[in-house]
């Protein structure tokens, strides 16, 4: 490549990303600035629209003595049950998927897959009366439940455990060790990047939830942020600087993690789309 | 002996995710047809709900409109994502850091987007300031009748192509260098490399984006539902969000799981349709 091909190919790139992350860069201004100054260099522009001229936390601090203080404490609560329980459901299966040999085991494979070709939120109102007849309505569990049985993270982690080699198994069964030790003591401990990847993906499913806890868990008291950011920005009199608070906090969360362990993740999301 | 041992042990293991699949999936999805089956008031089975919604004219509009926004939209988003991933796959300064850029927006609940770009696209909003400044007139956007798809199209593809990229970039980088060396020998240009070699050795991702995009394009909600509730006028008003004012707003319970079935059945008929196409392309 030539450098000047080089230098405009460059040029469009942080072009792209700068479209991309505009309004990202709003949001974190208009949160740390006063809700006087969110609508006011708009027009003409200038270097306050895009710069908080007068910087305060006030809003940042607002937010854990307001209403989203429970809301976002919900949604941590229903995502780290979810990342657990999720993992342990989704590994068990995989485990059998891929490691023991039985008949149909191709059969419940398809099964899996095909069920989860069913996409959640299609299904979510028969499934919200399923749930309200069992009162699971204004409960941790009605929020959770859905979350724990992911198909990409059962399809991404049976791919994995497919490629530890059967001796260590062998080897480990021939020294008298059962199932679930070989599945809790070799195959999970040289597994973490597809744990990692797995925990990412149930991660994603549960703090991006919006129609779903919309259903099944009106209460206030069991509302999550995705939920509450929505409720309080079409209210009469709403605070717009607590409502970009809001949205920096939320957001930061699952960028700061996806940012982290983007290389990883990419190359998992990316093989589910290359292997099938 | 043996093999029965394995088999309770494998049952072992996939019981609780085998009743997660049953309870969560397919259990609601047999009792959908079912009951979208029976007419309210009514004991035994007909298709009567069908009929109900297949003549009313706020259904038959949610559909059309969900049909546009999907032939518009993911022809659109393929397009950008596959012209964003051409663009970053190469080794410029910082290359990581753009492509992390590009792809934060999925990362934010759809809900928060939605949030802010309602007040991005307000009257007095950046977007409008924005207009102002390059010399053109301010719009209507989410109030507008015309506009209102259209800024819900650019809020879906702002929030989604970053991650239809990253499918379409991992497939350009299993494409072996050779290939391209072979047709350059022939002489062939920049776009003929990318009609020749590119294009079809893309065909597997795109298979999948295509079909995961259409998916997921079906179920659009959120920003639905927060800026427009499906108007104005029901210009924006998508399938789901169709679904939730039946069932939610209305209270109409058995029209309601009428739609939830059409779109089910829409949504796995499109899977299928092109998991086929990719199927034979492979025979060939």
């Amino acid at each position: 490549m030539t450098n000047k091909a080089g230098f405009i190919r460059t040029s469009i790139t942080v072009l792209c990303a700068i479209l991309f992350i505009l309004p990202l860069w709003w949001v974190t201004v208009s949160a740390l600035r006063p809700e006087n100054d969110i609508f006011r260099y708009l027009s003409p522009l200038s270097w306050g629209t895009l710069l908080p001229l007068n910087f305060t936390l006030e809003h940042v601090v607002e937010l854990w003595s307001g209403p989203f203080r429970q809301a976002i404490m919900n949604s941590i609560i229903v995502t780290s049950v979810t990342i657990v329980f999720g993992l342990a459901i989704c590994s068990m299966a995989a485990f059998a998927l891929a490691v023991i040999e039985f008949r149909g085991r191709t059969l419940v494979f398809i099964v899996m897959v095909v069920s989860f070709l069913i996409p959640f939120d299609a299904i979510a109102v028969p499934l919200y009366q399923t749930l309200r007849n069992m009162n699971l309505q204004n409960t941790y569990v009605g929020l959770v439940l859905p979350g724990i049985g992911n198909g990409l993270a059962v399809f991404l982690l049976r791919q994995f455990f497919l490629g530890i080699p059967k001796e260590l198994r062998e080897a480990a069964m021939i020294d008298g060790m059962g199932w679930f030790g070989v599945f809790w003591r070799i195959y999970l401990p040289l597994s973490v990047p597809a744990l990692i990847s797995a925990s990412l993906i149930l991660f994603v499913f549960q703090w991006q939830a919006y129609l779903w806890p919309l259903l099944i868990a009106p209460a206030p008291e069991y509302k999550g942020a995705a939920v509450a950011i929505a409720q309080f920005s079409s209210q009469y009199d709403v605070n717009y600087s607590l409502i970009f608070a809001a949205a920096l906090f939320i957001s930061l969360i699952p960028m700061v993690i996806l940012t982290v362990f983007q290389q990883g993740f990419s190359a998992s999301v990316a093989s589910t789309g290359s292997k099938e | 002996m043996m093999q029965r041992n394995k088999l309770l042990v494998a049952m072992a293991f996939l019981a609780p995710a085998v009743i997660a699949v049953i309870m969560l999936r397919l259990w609601p999805a047999v009792s959908a047809v079912h009951e979208s089956l029976i007419a309210p008031g009514a004991t035994s089975y007909s298709l009567e709900n069908y009929e109900y919604i297949f003549t009313d004219p706020v259904f038959l509009q949610s559909l059309r409109v969900t049909l546009i926004f999907i032939v518009v939209v993911a022809p659109l988003q393929i397009a950008i994502a596959v012209a964003l991933a051409l663009l970053v796959n190469a080794a410029i300064p910082f290359i990581g850091l753009w492509r992390a850029i590009i792809l934060l927006p999925v990362a934010i609940p759809q809900s928060v987007s939605a949030v802010v770009w309602g007040v991005a696209f307000r009257p007095d909003g950046p977007v409008n300031a924005l207009l102002v400044a390059a010399g053109l007139d301010p719009q209507r956007f989410l109030t507008s009748p015309d506009q209102a798809m259209g800024s819900i199209i650019v809020i879906v593809s702002w929030i989604g192509v970053g991650y239809w990229m990253t499918f379409i970039l991992a497939g350009l980088q299993d494409i072996p260098k050779s290939l391209y060396e072979a047709v350059r020998i022939d002489g062939a240009n920049r776009f003929q490399q990318f009609w020749y070699v590119t294009l079809p050795q893309l065909r597997r991702p795109l298979t999948f984006v295509l079909v995961a995009n259409t998916v997921a394009n079906f179920l659009v909600f959120a920003p639905v539902q927060i800026l427009t509730s499906g108007g104005p006028q029901g210009s924006t008003n998508l399938i789901m969000n169709e679904i939730y004012t039946r069932a939610f707003v209305s209270g109409d319970r058995s029209s309601a799981l009428a739609a939830t079935v059409v779109l089910v059945a829409a949504v796995l008929a499109v899977v299928l349709v092109q998991f086929r196409m990719m199927r034979s392309a492979e025979d060939k």
